[in-house]
């Protein structure tokens, strides 16, 4: 049965070409130009998949985005992507394709048995089984909602398909590429201005074929020819943001089997557009009838297409449901190719088309409706009956039922764009009303039907967006078609009435819904999930609402519909996620030094963006510990070097860089003399400590300011914000130099003899070169600044040279230090360092820490403003109970601390405070951490117990100073 | 190969890497100085005065650049420029700028803190469009441009240097590998040439 569906001619799809692929395991054959879905058709399959709560069976309802019920799974392993439409995937050689939502398989689903406890599954049902008791949730509802509902599975594999994105200006662009888009491009093209065309399909113009083919090629060889026209065939626009900003979705190779060598997937268009032309076309719309989701059940508009583009029978028999005029345009369609015709079942009395198609031979049944359907996987016939007839209804024979409901135009792009809605009584629908931004909505998307007329409209937005006349353009021929209908919403009756297919909520379940107070249409949506299908409620949103306004009592345009948001159609993680993934989530920031730190094989670690070394193991050391303990021993009683290059850094220059200072920092730095620098401390606005650092003062209106690591960039927006807003009058410059300076500590008792070694016009000398000083010099010619500052409380060094020099610099000291042993140090020791002098760093400044917390109340001038003063007296802050920095050691000094411990009084399990860092130290024994505690000075020669529940450990511990090592600061002035 | 074997640290191994038979787009790091220029408060004429004397350029307005005697401004604040130059000895040009400007201007050598990299070949603006948000059509951009902007997360200077175009795209120097590898991720579709 190979294709037995296909017609001998008509359509786009290349019959000189065979493809094959796999649907639920199984071969079949298409053409290239198919989709799966016609491919499917073609090929008789009627069955196609389960529904998402029913389980009952579906097959093809549409022909595009609009399809509630044919999501497949598509692709396998790693490239397996689920919930993808059939209607809308490409056909190509190979392709692998599975149903969805159905156990054990397509034809024999154990859990359509979910029919029978249907009532269960009535609206707000999920929410209802929060209300039972509460053990039964993770038991016994979501375990079975689990099992029960859903879509397609998503591979649990690394996708190795890349995605891509791309941004791009236009002037007009053109959302749709039918025959309004065609002509709105053709006629803004030929303006000369930048214009862009989007068309979810891979065939443009698609509603051309077999009406006037001419007139398509014809646009399309014009639009190919215009330079200044870009088309994107396979593009979604999916949502509309601020100022005509649009995210479209370009499926670049979805088409193929594997994207070709550096080919993305798919590409994330941010489209920013001077106009925008909605030309996005309409979907039709179904009627709620009774069992009106059984296989062969189809809109019209998509039953002729699969006809006229694809030349396939989407069945032998068909029946037409409508209450329009145009709908049997599609039914002639089908007749003109050779289906047979069982009749047309239309709620009207009579119309034009309704005697065309009797002067055709097609039985009529006027003023009546379609109230049941027959069949159990697949059509076999529809129950008519006239309306109002208490009489027997009729059984038809039919394996295909078009529907058409009428017409609802696009607006989901237009209406994000803020543009309010207008009721169209002709339609029965919403159609746009006036723009509020730069666009225009053209074709069905504006309520305007027929080739003719729509590529008209399409020519008339193409040149309002251009600017340019609507000169000349040829329009194509069409044929009579009139959208003006009956409005006709449901079929009230015994059996579920579908208002949307995909999320089986029915029109009684919106009546629940109403009836139980959910009767806003926003409230309703959300009780019974009314429209939050991938279909997005194309097809059925109006018919939902149309039986919630009955309910209510109103009429559907009253009741309105629920807001439009992105997206108008799923896309894929991994589109969003495009390039910034792994190791390119975010940039990494190295030192100038990395490489070094490579060679010498440091174990590194994440500080922010920073790479930094955290120890460099060596062949002697056990483990980790070992590392930290040696560098950080080099550094107590010989030398050691620490890359500090990520320290933040500022230049800030002008007459009033002193008075700037001064404001910004808790202390003064105008009377600071040149050549000397100092620690200071900055608070936020609410008097919270925000960062410290070191600020040299290198001339009388240059001074240097660092920060630390993390908050380099914060300090220097809180510096900008303050000297753009607040004091728009100082003189003073800012600039980052962060990146121009490479920086390395040198710390230990041989600091000194290991720098003087190689520092070039500089007498470091502790007479000449006393602690806190700062000078230029050179080291083996390269430009250094040095700077006698410690954070480890040793003697120490900070030289800092232009971060191409780093290199040369470091060796140099590495050289001259090697007769002292000399050590790098990491991350890790420089922590356990600091951790020893009782050094406070984000761990402790962490956003919720006074200067009097972490003991540098005294940091505070006594004259003279600074940002944060104020706040920092508020009751709550100079609370003398907040918990205070001290320091904590075990009883048993081999007991481990660990960061995050609770301090409680022994026998207790009410905290007091908390520990900020702990380490083994090298100058005392065993371990050592930092607290925050509440009367923690007071407490200080006192014993607590440290608990981690988390790890079962309770450690009895001294609190002590937390300056373990030097509480004087004397080593640091040898 | 892949981006992270053609960048090594911030070293770019000579090569043609990703799509072959395309037109490829060719990247390659400028050696050159840096130095930063800030008029200080009300003397942004005398530092324009000064420049023209100095260094024969009208200082450019936001969004442009400007050529002068052996070097390039670039307009990145207000009364703020970036001055780039061949690359001559440690604070050379820094020291002739403050010179010229005196009291007139700060002046900060960022010729360590920048680093530049060039990407020029008639895709360019197609691989930089992956990321830019910055229309580069020859309609509204140009030789002499200059934007502030964001590509692949960091922030950078980017100008137009000429017609073919190409473009110098300035970053802070301890990104550099990280653009680099980004930059030569994005070119892989076009293919891209390490001279």
């Amino acid at each position: 049965m190979t294709q037995m569906f296909r017609m001998a001619s008509g359509g786009i799809v290349d019959r000189s070409r065979t493809i094959g692929f796999r649907f639920d395991g199984r071969a079949y054959q298409g053409h290239p130009g198919d989709t799966l879905a016609s491919a499917l058709l073609a090929n008789g399959v009627r069955l196609v998949g389960r529904s998402f709560k029913l389980h009952r069976p579906r097959g093809i309802f549409a022909a595009g985005a609009e399809e509630p019920n044919a999501l497949a799974e598509l692709r396998t392993g790693a490239r397996r992507e689920p919930n993808t439409r059939m209607t809308q995937i490409e056909l190509y050689d190979g392709l692998e394709a599975a149903s969805q939502n159905r156990w054990p398989s397509l034809r024999w689903d154990l859990l359509s048995l979910n029919g029978l406890i249907a009532p269960l599954l009535s609206a707000g049902f999920y929410y209802k089984t929060f209300m039972w008791p509460a053990s039964f949730w993770e038991k016994v509802y979501e375990p079975l909602i689990r099992r029960s509902a859903g879509l397609g599975r998503a591979s649990r594999e690394a996708d190795p398909d890349r995605y891509d994105t791309m941004q791009a200006h236009c002037d007009v662009l053109v959302i749709g590429g039918g025959v309004a888009g065609l002509a709105a491009a053709l006629v803004a093209g030929a303006s000369g201005v930048r214009v862009m065309l989007c068309e979810q399909d891979f065939v443009l113009g698609a509603g051309l074929i077999g009406e006037d083919e001419a007139w398509r090629s014809a646009a399309l060889e014009r639009l190919a020819g215009m330079a200044n026209v870009t088309l994107l065939a396979r593009t979604n626009v999916f949502g509309a943001y601020d100022a005509n900003v649009v995210g479209a979705l370009e499926r670049v190779a979805d088409h193929v089997a594997e994207p070709g060598a550096f080919v993305p997937r798919q590409r994330y268009w941010t489209i920013r557009a001077g106009r925008v032309v909605h030309a996005t076309g309409a979907y039709e719309r179904f009627i709620a009838f009774p069992d009106n989701d059984r296989p062969g059940v189809m809109l019209a508009g998509a039953a002729a297409t699969y006809v006229a583009r694809y030349g396939v029978h989407p069945g032998r028999r068909a029946l037409l449901f409508a209450n329009n005029d145009a709908a049997y345009q599609s039914l002639f369609t089908m007749q003109d190719a050779g289906v047979t015709v069982a009749g047309v079942v239309d709620p009207r009395a009579d119309s034009a088309a309704q005697a065309a198609a009797r002067a055709r031979g097609i039985t009529v049944w006027s003023a009546s409706q379609v109230v049941g359907t027959a069949g159990s996987l697949a059509l076999s016939g529809a129950r008519v009956a006239r309306i109002g007839s208490a009489g027997t209804d009729t059984l038809v024979a039919a394996d295909v039922l078009c529907v058409s409901g009428g017409i609802n135009p696009a607006v989901q792009l237009a209406t994000q764009s803020r543009t309010a809605v207008a009721w169209s009584e002709r339609l029965a629908s919403w159609v746009p009303g006036a723009a509020l931004l730069p666009q225009f909505s053209a074709g069905a998307a504006n309520g305007v039907t027929g080739l003719r007329e729509a590529a008209a409209d399409g020519a008339r937005a193409g040149a309002g967006a251009s600017g340019a006349p609507a000169d000349a353009l040829g329009l194509p021929e069409d044929r009579p078609s009139d959208v003006t209908v009956l409005p006709f919403w449901e079929v009230k009756g015994s059996g579920k009435a579908f208002v949307d297919i995909q999320d089986d909520v029915t029109a009684d379940d919106i009546r629940l819904a109403a009836r139980e107070g959910y009767k806003h249409i926003e409230h309703a949506k959300r009780y019974t999930t009314h429209t939050m299908g991938t279909d997005q409620g194309k097809s059925g949103g109006l018919v939902g609402a149309a039986v919630l306004a009955e309910a209510r009592g109103e009429r559907v345009q009253d009741v309105g519909m629920p807001t439009f948001r992105p997206f108008t159609s799923p896309v894929t993680w991994g589109a969003i996620a495009g390039t910034s993934i792994g190791k390119h989530f975010a940039p990494t920031r190295l030192s100038p030094l990395h490489e070094w730190h490579v060679k010498r094989g440091a174990v590194f670690m994440d500080a922010g963006q920073w790479v930094r070394p955290a120890y460099y193991p060596a062949p002697v050391d056990g483990d980790g510990w070992d590392s930290v303990l040696r560098e950080a021993r080099a550094a107590r009683r010989g030398v050691a070097v620490c890359d500090v290059s990520t320290l933040g850094k500022i230049d800030v220059q002008g007459r009033d860089a002193a008075v700037f200072l001064d404001r910004l920092y808790t202390n003064t730095f105008s009377n600071l003399p040149v050549g000397r620098a100092r620690y200071g401390l900055m608070l936020r606005e609410d008097g919270i400590v925000f960062d410290d650092g070191t600020t040299s003062r290198l001339a009388e209106d240059h001074f240097f300011v660092t920060t630390t690591t993390a908050n380099a960039g914060p300090v220097m927006q809180h510096m900008e914000f303050y000297l753009q807003t607040v004091w728009p009058d100082l003189d003073v410059t800012l600039a980052s130099v962060t990146d121009q300076w490479a920086a390395m500590s040198i710390a230990g008792p041989k600091a000194r003899a290991t720098i003087e070694r190689i520092i070039e016009g500089l007498d470091v000398s502790n007479e000449a070169f006393g602690f806190m000083a700062v000078a230029d010099a050179t080291v083996k010619g390269c430009p250094v600044r040095v700077f006698r500052i410690s954070f480890s409380g040793e003697l120490a060094y900070e030289i800092a040279t232009p971060a191409g020099h780093a290199q040369t610099v470091w060796n140099a000291v590495l050289e001259a230090g090697e007769a002292f042993k000399i050590e790098p140090y990491g991350v890790e020791a420089l922590g356990l360092l600091r951790i020893e002098k009782g050094h406070v760093t984000g761990a402790e400044l962490n956003g919720q820490t006074t200067a009097a917390d972490v003991g540098l109340e005294k940091m505070f001038k006594k004259r003279g403003d600074f940002v944060g003063k104020v706040l920092s007296q508020r009751p709550g802050l100079t609370d003398p109970s907040r918990p205070r920095l001290v320091g904590v050691r075990p009883v048993m000094r081999g007991d481990q601390l660990r960061a995050g411990m609770h301090l409680v009084e022994s026998g207790t399990t009410h905290s007091l405070g908390w520990m900020t860092a702990v380490t083994r130290a090298v100058e005392l024994e065993g371990w050592i951490g930092l607290a925050m505690l509440r009367d923690g000075v007071a407490r200080i020669g006192s014993r607590m117990q440290a608990a981690s529940p988390l790890h079962g450990a309770l450690v009895d511990v001294e609190i002590v100073s937390p300056h373990f090592v030097d509480p004087e600061n004397a080593r640091v002035r040898v | 190969m892949s981006v992270s074997d053609v960048v090594k640290a911030d070293h770019l191994t000579p090569g043609a890497y990703g799509a072959v038979g395309g037109d490829p787009v060719r990247i390659a790091r400028v050696t050159c100085d840096v130095v930063q220029v800030m008029a200080r408060k009300g003397r942004a004429a005398d530092v324009a005065a000064a420049l023209l004397a100095s260094h024969e350029v009208v200082l450019p307005g936001p969004g442009a650049a400007a050529e002068g005697r052996g070097m390039t401004a670039l307009w990145v604040q207000p009364e703020g420029w970036f001055v780039v130059a061949p690359r001559a000895g440690d604070g050379v040009l820094a020291g002739a700028l403050k010179a010229s400007c005196g009291d007139a201007g700060s002046v900060v050598d960022q010729s360590h803190g920048r680093s530049v990299i060039r990407i020029s070949g008639s895709r360019a603006a197609w691989v930089l469009a992956k990321s830019c948000r910055v229309d580069l059509h020859p309609s509204v951009f140009g030789p002499g441009r200059v934007a502030s902007t964001q590509l692949f997360h960091l922030g950078v200077t980017l100008r137009q240097v000429d017609a073919v175009p190409s473009y110098d795209l300035m970053v802070f120097s301890t990104f550099v590998t990280s653009f680099i590898e980004a930059l030569c991720q994005a070119a892989e579709e076009t293919g891209y040439v390490v001279a």
